[in-house]
């Protein structure tokens, strides 16, 4: 009789605080070590409902936390739910080990990675990270800003300001140019497939190497260890290959920013 | 091991196998061969199955959140180029996915070697029905006379069986180079450096295509499903990357058009495979083509001068 | 062992081969099938889960005031026939409507309108009274036989394919696909639909006329081949009558003038008629697209003008093929389940249902039976007070909703028989649980004429029944009949009562079925339909005149709505929105909205809308898409969310009674 583990049946799990972020983004923290470095996803799911894909938004050395967008038949549920199945990490994390100057630009709900390198790195390293969303009510862990700030250099800036914005406006790109010595630095690039697209273009432009660079890339995503197909670039499965692909090895794949 | 037997031998070798292993087979349905469990030898009807024996392998539909221990099964009238696609698909799933895994470990296919190509398949451009890897592998080269390259590991049903002489071997090689001679070729080497992402073809098949899934679902390579919830239960489904659907997430959709997605599954054969596993995510068995409602060939994929369009 | 059976979904009936219970579900094709060749569409590979689902009605529910509660067989037929008896006794016969199905086998049709019949009323109908009932009347009418004239096979014979008013790729892919197979290899196609379907991006020829002008459009395309003299002066002397009036008629309509009325060019309708007229043998396919209007008999006829004076019926590659769309409606209308018609399309009120007076030991009924609008129409003013309903959810798929709902909750008994508890369950006050088509034996007929039969391959869950058991145990109880023994017992006296079905058994039509007419004539069945003479002796040429569609725009009502179907779901949807795979691929309601008339009313892609007509008014998404031409939108009706057919009204057809689905004014806003 072999004990061959069920590797599709997730761990139940206690929501063991919630936190609403904005109209419909919230952040729900697990009784469970996170055992997952930043950039890793887990697979989150209500039976019954589905599952969905989600990435860590915690550190190693933190219990394991979710930032979600509240957008899908999963997604919109897990929010009332008290207990929920995980399963994971699945996934590679980003390769901040190799580079001691690190930029990480987050755009929208891309945040989530790059919180839980800011935790991991613990002021470290020489981190700068550049952080946009549409509008300032868009902006989650605003209560951590302060507290980031002191383990990295903060960039925030939003697409569109309101009355209370006193802080920068434009999209993450413009504010590239203010980081010092760039070429000597790794990219660590999350979000919306164009903002990548467009990150890298500057980013290339000023310097920095291909092979430097680092995204982090969505698919369509259900078993998570690379077994049902859904979520190929190229040659390369997301859940197993990435999500984090160096960019000299993705460059010339046709369908990296669709 | 190579073993001679006969006829009679070959229904011993059942009974043998019986005792051990559910035994499967192929069996005609008026007229269509398709894969039944069997209670004896005569039951069997050799010839290419309605469909590969992957759900042997990977459930159709079923439940992923309960995880039983498989029965020890065994099935016989496996053609070679089904049984290939197990191996190629090893590379990817076997030891990942659980059930697979437990199904590949617990299940001996027996396949049986073509002598005569068939009417459609190209299997000699991948190497020929023959094959390296097998567990028990049948040719009945001649009337009443059988070789079989049996994997050592099921070398105890072989006992007192002859095994097969200098002559026998040969005489089965040179029937293989006749297949493989009478067979028409496909020149399937190169094709991942020779096929174009800009091609005319995905178009053309686009504008014909109806998606009806038959190419995925009658494929011994396509292992893709879909997941979903239904009421407690998680249930894998098998998927047909042809659908928009496949790709779809609350971001969008990386593959709207049809086009693009008929380019994806033959990239996925003849150039992701290839590039991360070293292998074509194809055997030649054409199945592809015999069940797709408006001929979208295969070969024509390979064929194709992609530089002269 | 592994059994042949037959898709429940569409008309063509692919043959399917369904693995023996307790092994894993798999469908496959029967690759000895002529039909199929072994070939199937999404919905054959993944539709078919539905029989499995845990929400399968399992026994007789009864609906005590508002709550369903668990009753016996026993209590159920009593219920249902004591019921139906003491409503007779109170207000005659035709209080009392019954309700067949087009997705049950020949046997379950026929004893539903035998029950009607020998209960003493002709208020028997079923749904093919909303899609091809204008293709029994007029081609009844001018061919004498209400049906498709060739085969799937014989396509290959074709030379010019002339699709109007069916997308056949999305709604019968797989005859679809052999035509787009045939069109590979060379051969001409002529498409005439008001949206870009598929089948007219590979078309040499696409009209995309306005809906509800299908008859200037046949007859611009006569005028061509009158003027020019392509016509078949052979084929019409000996085998037609009534040339010179169609003449006199189709000339008024020069396609100069005609494209005023239909939106298409004059050089179009040239090539086409001269295709469609020299470069034959030629086969038009039609479906909704002619039917659903208040001229659809009138639509047909005039099909059956073009393909007469043209010479293309009766040989091989030639011929009309309405596509029927379900899988057995060509069958339930074959068995009679028709107010108008007996099986064999006998007339109510001809002399010849003498014989089934004495076949089935009982007097007929006297009054002309109400067709399906008009059975809730009557239900809601209260002169129906029951009606006994199989297989069928009005409630999504009838025009005119509204007032379907009206008439349902005045009824004083309403008994629905079925596999879920659909929409329209949910209001009866019995419930009876039946068994799906992979539950029971029995035969479907497909859009060819094919008898294929069916099996009772899975049992079906708790205590649900074969259709034909549960209304044979209705009947008999109802002294109606004695107890029949099974299926083939019914099948047996078919043959009896249809002389096109007599050469049939259950032995012969397996396991490839056969086309009727199969008789003494014919043992062997009847590829090709009129081959030698038509069954009235000569075809008759009808002269139609061009008159508009029921509705049209105006200032509120800008836009014309036409309603339809798309490839992965079908009907009201209680089978495939049960597919997990069919359901990801069209999960939501929506409407097609052409980019222009979105972007002049600020509507963007994805946006929720409000669509109204004159009848009704529903909230749904816009899918942007140029599909439809400026001024046309399209909704789906499978979806209960949004549910179209509040918006259709109940402009019916006065010679078939169908609905005008396809022309529906309708205004669109954000």
């Amino acid at each position: 009789m072999t004990t061959i583990m069920n590797s599709f049946k997730p761990h139940e799990k206690r929501i063991a605080r919630k936190i609403k972020e904005t109209t419909d983004i919230f952040t729900i923290e697990i009784d469970m070590e996170s055992n997952s470095y930043p950039g890793q996803f887990y697979e989150l799911s209500i039976l019954g409902i589905g599952e969905a894909p989600i990435s860590a938004a915690s550190s190693s050395s933190e219990k394991l936390k979710f930032t979600i967008r509240s957008i899908g038949h999963v997604t919109s549920k897990i929010f009332e739910q008290d207990v929920i199945g995980v399963r994971g990490p699945y996934g590679n994390y980003w390769p901040f080990k190799e580079y001691d100057r690190i930029l990480a630009i987050a755009g929208g709900i891309g945040i989530p990675p790059i919180r839980a390198l800011i935790h991991e790195l613990e002021g470290k390293k020489d981190l700068w990270v550049i952080y946009g969303a549409r509008t300032p009510s868009d902006l989650v862990y605003k209560y951590e800003f302060d507290q980031w700030r002191n383990k990295a250099n903060l960039i925030l800036t939003v697409d569109r300001g309101d009355e209370s914005w006193n802080g920068k406006v434009g999209l993450v790109t413009k504010y590239i140019p203010e980081i010092p010595d760039l070429k000597n630095m790794a990219a660590f690039l999350i979000g919306p497939p164009i903002m990548m697209e467009n990150s890298v273009k500057d980013l290339l432009k000023y310097g920095l190497q291909p092979e430097n660079i680092f995204l982090s890339l969505e698919r369509r995503m259900e078993c998570g260890f690379g077994v049902c197909g859904h979520c190929n670039v190229g040659h390369f499965y997301v859940c197993e290959d990435g999500p984090i692909f160096r960019y000299s090895e993705v460059s010339n794949l046709p369908e990296l920013f669709l | 091991m190579i073993y001679s037997l006969n006829a009679e031998e070959m229904a011993q070798l059942y009974e043998r196998i019986s005792k051990e292993f559910e035994t499967y087979g192929t069996v005609d349905i008026e007229g269509d061969l398709t894969f039944s469990r069997i209670e004896s030898h005569d039951e069997l009807r050799i010839g290419r199955s309605d469909k590969p024996p992957k759900e042997f392998l990977i459930g159709r539909n079923e439940n992923v959140l309960v995880f039983t221990e498989p029965n020890k099964k065994a099935v016989f009238g496996v053609m070679s180029c089904d049984l290939k696609g197990f191996y190629i698909m090893d590379k990817q799933i076997y030891g990942k996915d659980p059930f697979y895994t437990a199904r590949r470990d617990n299940t001996v296919f027996i396949n049986y070697v073509c002598t005569e190509p068939c009417e459609t398949g190209f299997c000699s451009s991948f190497g020929g029905p023959l094959l390296n890897d097998y567990q028990i592998q049948v040719i009945n080269y001649e009337n009443d006379k059988y070789l079989i390259y049996a994997d050592d590991a099921y070398k105890s049903f072989f006992e007192g069986f002859k095994q097969a002489s200098k002559e026998e071997i040969s005489k089965v090689e040179k029937l293989m180079h006749n297949f493989n001679m009478k067979q028409k070729k496909h020149e399937v080497e190169g094709i991942e450096n020779r096929i174009k992402w800009n091609s005319k073809l995905w178009d053309e098949y686009a504008k014909i295509c109806i998606q009806c899934g038959a190419c995925n679902y009658s494929c011994p390579t396509c292992y893709c499903f879909d997941l979903n919830d239904v009421g407690e239960e998680r249930i894998r489904e098998w998927d047909s990357c042809i659908l928009a659907g496949f790709t779809k997430t609350s971001a969008g959709n990386p593959r709207e058009s049809l086009a693009s997605r008929l380019r994806q599954r033959f990239y996925h054969k003849f150039v992701y495979y290839k590039k991360s596993k070293g292998e074509y995510l194809c055997t030649g068995c054409n199945r592809c083509t015999d069940d797709c409602p408006v001929d979208i060939e295969i070969k024509e994929v390979i064929d194709h001068d992609y530089n002269n369009e | 062992m592994a059994q042949i059976s037959v898709c429940p979904y569409c008309g063509t009936g692919c043959q399917i081969v369904v693995p023996e219970k307790d092994e894993p579900f798999s469908v496959s094709g029967y690759k000895g099938s002529p039909v199929n060749n072994g070939k199937l569409c999404i919905k054959g590979y993944t539709g078919l889960n539905y029989s499995f689902s845990k929400e399968r009605l399992t026994y007789p529910l009864f609906n005590e005031n508002g709550n369903f509660i668990r009753i016996s067989w026993e209590d159920a037929i009593g219920l249902a026939a004591n019921k139906l008896l003491k409503i007779r006794e109170e207000f005659g016969p035709d209080s009392v409507a019954f309700q067949s199905s087009a997705k049950c086998t020949n046997e379950e049709n026929y004893l539903m309108q035998k029950m009607a019949r020998v209960f003493g009323t002709n208020n028997i109908d079923h749904c093919a009274r909303s899609c091809h009932s204008p293709t029994a009347l007029g081609l009844i009418n001018t061919l004498g036989t209400g049906a498709a004239t060739g085969s799937i096979k014989s396509l290959e014979g074709t030379n010019t394919f002339f699709i109007i008013g069916s997308n056949t790729t999305e709604q019968h892919p797989i005859i679809g696909s052999k035509i787009i197979s045939e069109v590979k290899k060379g051969k001409k196609l002529i498409v005439a639909d008001p949206r870009k379907i598929k089948l007219a991006e590979l078309a040499d020829i696409h009209m995309q006329f306005r809906p509800g002008t299908d008859v200037a459009l046949l007859n611009s395309l006569m005028f061509v081949i009158v003027k020019e003299k392509l016509y078949d002066k052979e084929f019409i002397d000996s085998r037609t009558e009534g040339f010179n009036e169609l003449r006199e008629e189709v000339i008024k309509y020069d396609p100069i003038i005609t494209s005023e009325i239909t939106g298409v060019e004059p050089e179009l309708v040239y090539e086409a008629a001269r295709t469609y007229a020299t470069n034959r043998p030629s086969a038009i396919f039609y479906a909704m697209g002619i039917t659903q209007h208040i001229h659809g008999t009138e639509n047909v006829m005039n099909v059956s003008n073009l393909a007469l004076i043209t010479g293309n019926l009766g040989k091989y590659g030639s011929g009309i093929f309405p596509l029927r769309g379900q899988n057995n409606v060509q069958g339930s209308s074959d068995m009679g389940a028709l107010a108008e018609f007996y099986p064999g399309y006998i007339r109510w009120d001809s002399d010849k249902i003498k014989k089934f007076a004495k076949l089935w030991n009982s007097t007929l009924p006297k009054k002309k039976g109400l067709t399906l609008s008009e059975m809730f129409d009557k239900a809601a003013d209260g002169e129906i007070k029951a009606i006994y309903l199989m297989g069928e959810n009005p409630l999504i798929t009838e025009a005119n909703i509204a007032r379907v709902e009206e008439g349902i909750d005045n009824l004083e008994f309403f008994i629905v028989q079925d596999i879920f508890m659909t929409l329209t369950a949910a209001k009866a006050d019995l419930v009876l649980p039946a068994a799906s088509s992979l539950e029971k034996e029995g035969t479907f007929t497909n859009t060819e004429r094919r008898i294929q039969r069916i099996f009772p391959i899975y049992k079906p869950p708790g205590e649900a029944k074969p259709d034909w058991w549960i209304i044979n145990k209705i009947g008999s109880r109802m002294n109606l009949w004695k107890e029949y023994s099974g299926p083939e017992e019914i099948f047996n006296e078919i043959r009896e009562a249809i002389y096109n079905y007599s050469g049939a058994t259950y032995e012969n039509i397996y396991p490839v079925g056969k086309q009727w007419p199969i008789n003494k004539e014919n043992p062997d069945g009847t590829e090709i339909l009129h081959t030698r003479s038509f069954p009235l002796g000569k075809g008759k040429l009808v002269p139609i005149k061009f008159n508009p569609p029921s509705e049209s725009v105006d200032g509120e009502y800008d836009l014309i709505m036409t309603t339809g179907r798309n490839y992965f779901h079908w009907h009201s949807g209680t089978m495939t929105r049960l597919s997990q795979i069919l359901e990801r691929e069209a999960p939501e309601p929506y409407i097609e909205i052409n980019s222009e008339d979105a972007n002049e009313r600020k509507i963007r892609n994805g946006q929720l809308v409000n669509v109204k007509s004159r009848h009704g008014e529903i909230r749904i998404r816009a899918k942007v898409t140029n599909l439809v031409p400026k001024g046309i939108v399209f909704i789906p009706f499978h979806y209960k969310e949004s549910r179209v057919n509040l918006l259709v009204g109940e402009n019916l057809d006065p010679i078939s009674k169908i609905p005008e689905f396809k022309v529906v004014a309708v205004k669109v806003m954000p």
